[in-house]
């Protein structure tokens, strides 16, 4: 029987990666993430999970330490924050090159300067290119159950991809939620134990591992990486129409659409601001405003097929950006290029812009989304946007 | 903790009971007369079948593992150059915890990181210290060729005083080229890290020494450190026919002491009763051409030091001007 725990999004992510019987985790002290491995670090001292927790001497050493726990045939666990998530940055691409499928919880916080513990998505948005799927959970039972879905997903046979598992800092990470935590049998059910294949640091069949290549053999290489995340969307659809038959929850697999029925105007976002979004679009429509919110699970791989499809039905979509792109196409954030490009083989397009919002984890107020609406609307209005990006608080409309 | 590891390597007496199995073939790409080539195969050997390298970026990375043509008998991983010790670390943790719970059935390999200097001593020592540190059953392996010699032969901490390298040229503002002495890595290992138990150093032209401690770290349960002395033709410039030459006269000259430490017991291994000059090193190799009288008795005084200090009777072979003492 599933049980009702009240949990933040740190201990949420512990419990997951409990039930996962994880072999192997490394840890590091950053805030907000550590409460997660201050949790998981109880449960081991405890005997309530049997795993190598080892202390790596930075970020770059846990992601070191679960690269060669994975690739000799561990289930491995670990995380970050801000710089440290950047400080690993070189273990990325090794590990999913390897298609080693390590998990990697990070509770999201502004990178240096200024030393701000608050959340925003740029340090996690620096490394999406790096070969790792990639979403935001928006409370702790979201959170809870992506570390589940991504385990599957991750060492699904036909991806073998490592996974970078977000939420934001404090906003997630932090504040408590009612979380329903299912019990083992349940999670033995979705989650079957991690099979490593063939491809195994075993002296009983030896083999070498990441050789060097020759210029030409490269291409053909990055195109097997590729194509996992071209045969990745119909693992997740797979994975989450299991988990929501399994743990009775109704997850879309890429992009959630809350209150778009007759909608005109959306906000586009992922992770937490999300829980504030929706009450705007409530209070909105008590106002008349024909107003939605359109909600990302995965931007790697980023669903192009199904933004394309969601957007175009809408007049005007306002991207919120909660991460920096400095001198990026759009001159604001990294989610609106894509969204325009998942748009631009739309039969309709709508209008698009972008609100730099909730940076270095300032909150994303109810007044601040009325008065994004107040700038989609008059777009609307006018049949053209603006500009490409407004930042919020910080200018009139 | 249950025991996963129960092995004891016998040890070898004489080149004849050296395993004829190899475990490190030929077939790889590294230049004539490679000392760090030669030492791999020796402590590859020596190890045997139940062994998993992990080999950070270097010489012994590029020059060997090449796609769908490496030399490993034994199952290997590239690690990056910064993160030898970490990697091992989750090998051996990956397979504590499998061992425990039934997925994987065997003794605990033995997991040997083959770093080189800078893998070891400069970008790697965070790693290679968490992993002395942290108690892992792993041997980690400094096989120093005494520079960055995969990317044209750039000095590491471990380049002598005096080494032409390429980003230590001698010029006239720096006649003598490098101008720092060495770190001096098993003292690294042995002064900080209470986990260790053994900790030796060793060189190619003492095959059966070194294959013995290979064995002997193995045989330690917990962390251990070899550091192996391992000329570079290329990158010394002396003929690629006087490789062990050459690592003889290090250790005839006191440019490398061959000894082992073993829960805080010193022995000495090959102590020379008379030290050569160490002139008598430099001069095959010209990397030191540059060198000057002064440059030569300022490296003297230096080994002249070391040795003092594990008494070996030294006597200054050359003056030594009073503006260097």
């Amino acid at each position: 029987m599933a049980k009702e725990m009240t949990l933040s999004g740190c201990a949420a992510t512990a419990q997951a990666v409990k039930l996962a019987k994880v072999d192997v985790i490394c840890s590091y002290p950053i805030r907000p993430y550590t409460a997660a491995m201050m949790e998981l670090a109880k449960m081991v001292a405890e005997g309530e999970l049997d795993a190598e927790f080892i202390h790596g001497e930075g970020e770059h050493a846990q992601l070191s330490v679960v690269y060669g726990a994975s690739a000799a045939g561990a289930r491995t666990f670990t995380g970050s924050s801000g710089v440290g998530v950047t400080y690993a940055m070189e273990v990325y691409s090794p590990i999913s090159g390897a298609r080693l499928p390590v998990q990697m919880m990070i509770a999201d916080r502004a990178l240096d300067p200024p030393g701000d513990f608050g959340s925003e998505h740029t340090d996690a948005m620096s490394c999406r290119d790096q070969g790792w799927l990639m979403g935001w959970a928006e409370s702790p039972q979201e959170a809870f159950d992506n570390h589940l879905i991504n385990y599957r997903i991750g060492e699904d046979r036909r991806v073998m991809l490592p996974q970078f598992v977000c939420q934001d800092g404090y906003f997630v990470s932090h504040i408590p939620g009612k979380v329903l935590v299912p019990d083992q049998a349940q999670v033995d059910e979705f989650l079957p134990a991690y099979d490593p294949g063939s491809h195994v640091l075993d002296p009983k069949k030896p083999m070498s591992h990441g050789p060097q290549i020759r210029p030409d053999q490269g291409t053909i290489m990055d195109l097997q990486r590729a194509q996992a995340f071209l045969d990745l969307p119909a693992v997740v659809k797979q994975a989450v129409g299991d988990f929501n038959r399994i743990f009775e929850r109704n997850y879309a697999p890429f992009v959630e659409e809350f209150m778009t029925d007759g909608a005109e105007i959306v906000f586009f976002l992922m992770g937490g601001h999300a829980a504030t979004a929706r009450h705007a679009v409530r209070h909105l429509r008590e106002q008349g405003v024909k107003a939605g919110m359109v909600k990302l699970r995965f931007v790697r791989p980023f669903p192009t097929k199904e933004v394309g499809e969601v957007l175009s039905k809408f007049k005007a979509v306002g991207v919120v950006e909660t991460s920096t792109s400095y001198g990026g196409s759009m001159r604001g954030g990294n989610l609106l290029p894509e969204v325009r490009a998942a748009l631009y083989d739309a039969p309709t397009r709508p209008l698009t812009t972008s609100f730099m919002a909730g940076l270095g984890g300032d909150v994303v107020s109810l007044k601040d989304f009325y008065w994004m609406a107040g700038i989609l609307t008059a777009a609307v209005q006018a049949g053209k946007v603006g500009k490409t990006v407004y930042w919020t608080g910080l200018e009139k409309a | 903790m249950a025991e996963v590891k129960t092995q004891m390597l016998p040890m070898l007496k004489k080149l004849r009971n050296i395993p004829r199995e190899e475990q490190y073939v030929p077939g790889h790409r590294t230049c004539a007369g490679c000392g760090p080539a030669l030492q791999y195969r020796l402590v590859a050997k020596a190890a045997g079948p139940n062994t998993i390298f992990v080999g950070p970026t270097g010489c012994m990375y590029v020059a060997n593992a090449s796609y769908l043509c490496t030399p490993y008998q034994v199952p290997w991983i590239h690690a990056q150059i910064t993160n030898g010790g970490a990697v091992a670390s989750g090998i051996e943790a990956a397979y504590r915890a499998r061992i425990r719970k039934g997925s994987w059935v065997g003794e605990l390999p033995n997991v040997i990181v083959m770093a080189g200097d800078g893998g070891s001593t400069d970008i790697g020592l965070q790693a290679m210290s968490a992993l002395m540190y942290r108690g892992h059953d792993a041997l980690f392996i400094c096989y120093d060729n005494e520079s960055y010699a995969n990317t044209g032969i750039q000095t590491s901490p471990t380049t002598p005083y005096g080494g032409n390298t390429t980003f230590t040229p001698p010029g006239k503002a720096i006649p003598e080229g490098k101008r720092l002495f060495p770190k001096d890595p098993p003292q690294l290992v042995i002064g900080g890290h209470p986990a260790v138990k053994y900790v030796a150093t060793a060189s190619v032209a003492y095959p059966i020494d070194l294959m013995n401690k290979v064995r002997k770290a193995l045989n330690v349960r917990g962390p251990t450190f070899l550091h192996i002395h391992a000329p570079c033709p290329k990158g010394w410039k002396f003929d690629e026919s006087k490789t062990v030459e050459m690592a003889r006269l290090a250790v005839a000259t006191g440019m490398w002491n061959i000894y082992e430490w073993e829960e805080g017991v010193y022995r000495y291994q090959y102590r020379p009763r008379e030290l050569k000059p160490v002139g008598e090193y430099l001069k095959p190799q010209k990397r030191f051409a540059h060198l000057q009288e002064e440059h030569i008795a300022r490296l003297q005084a230096f080994v002249d030091a070391k040795q003092r200090a594990i008494g070996v009777p030294v006597k200054v072979p050359v003056p030594v001007p009073k503006a260097v003492l």
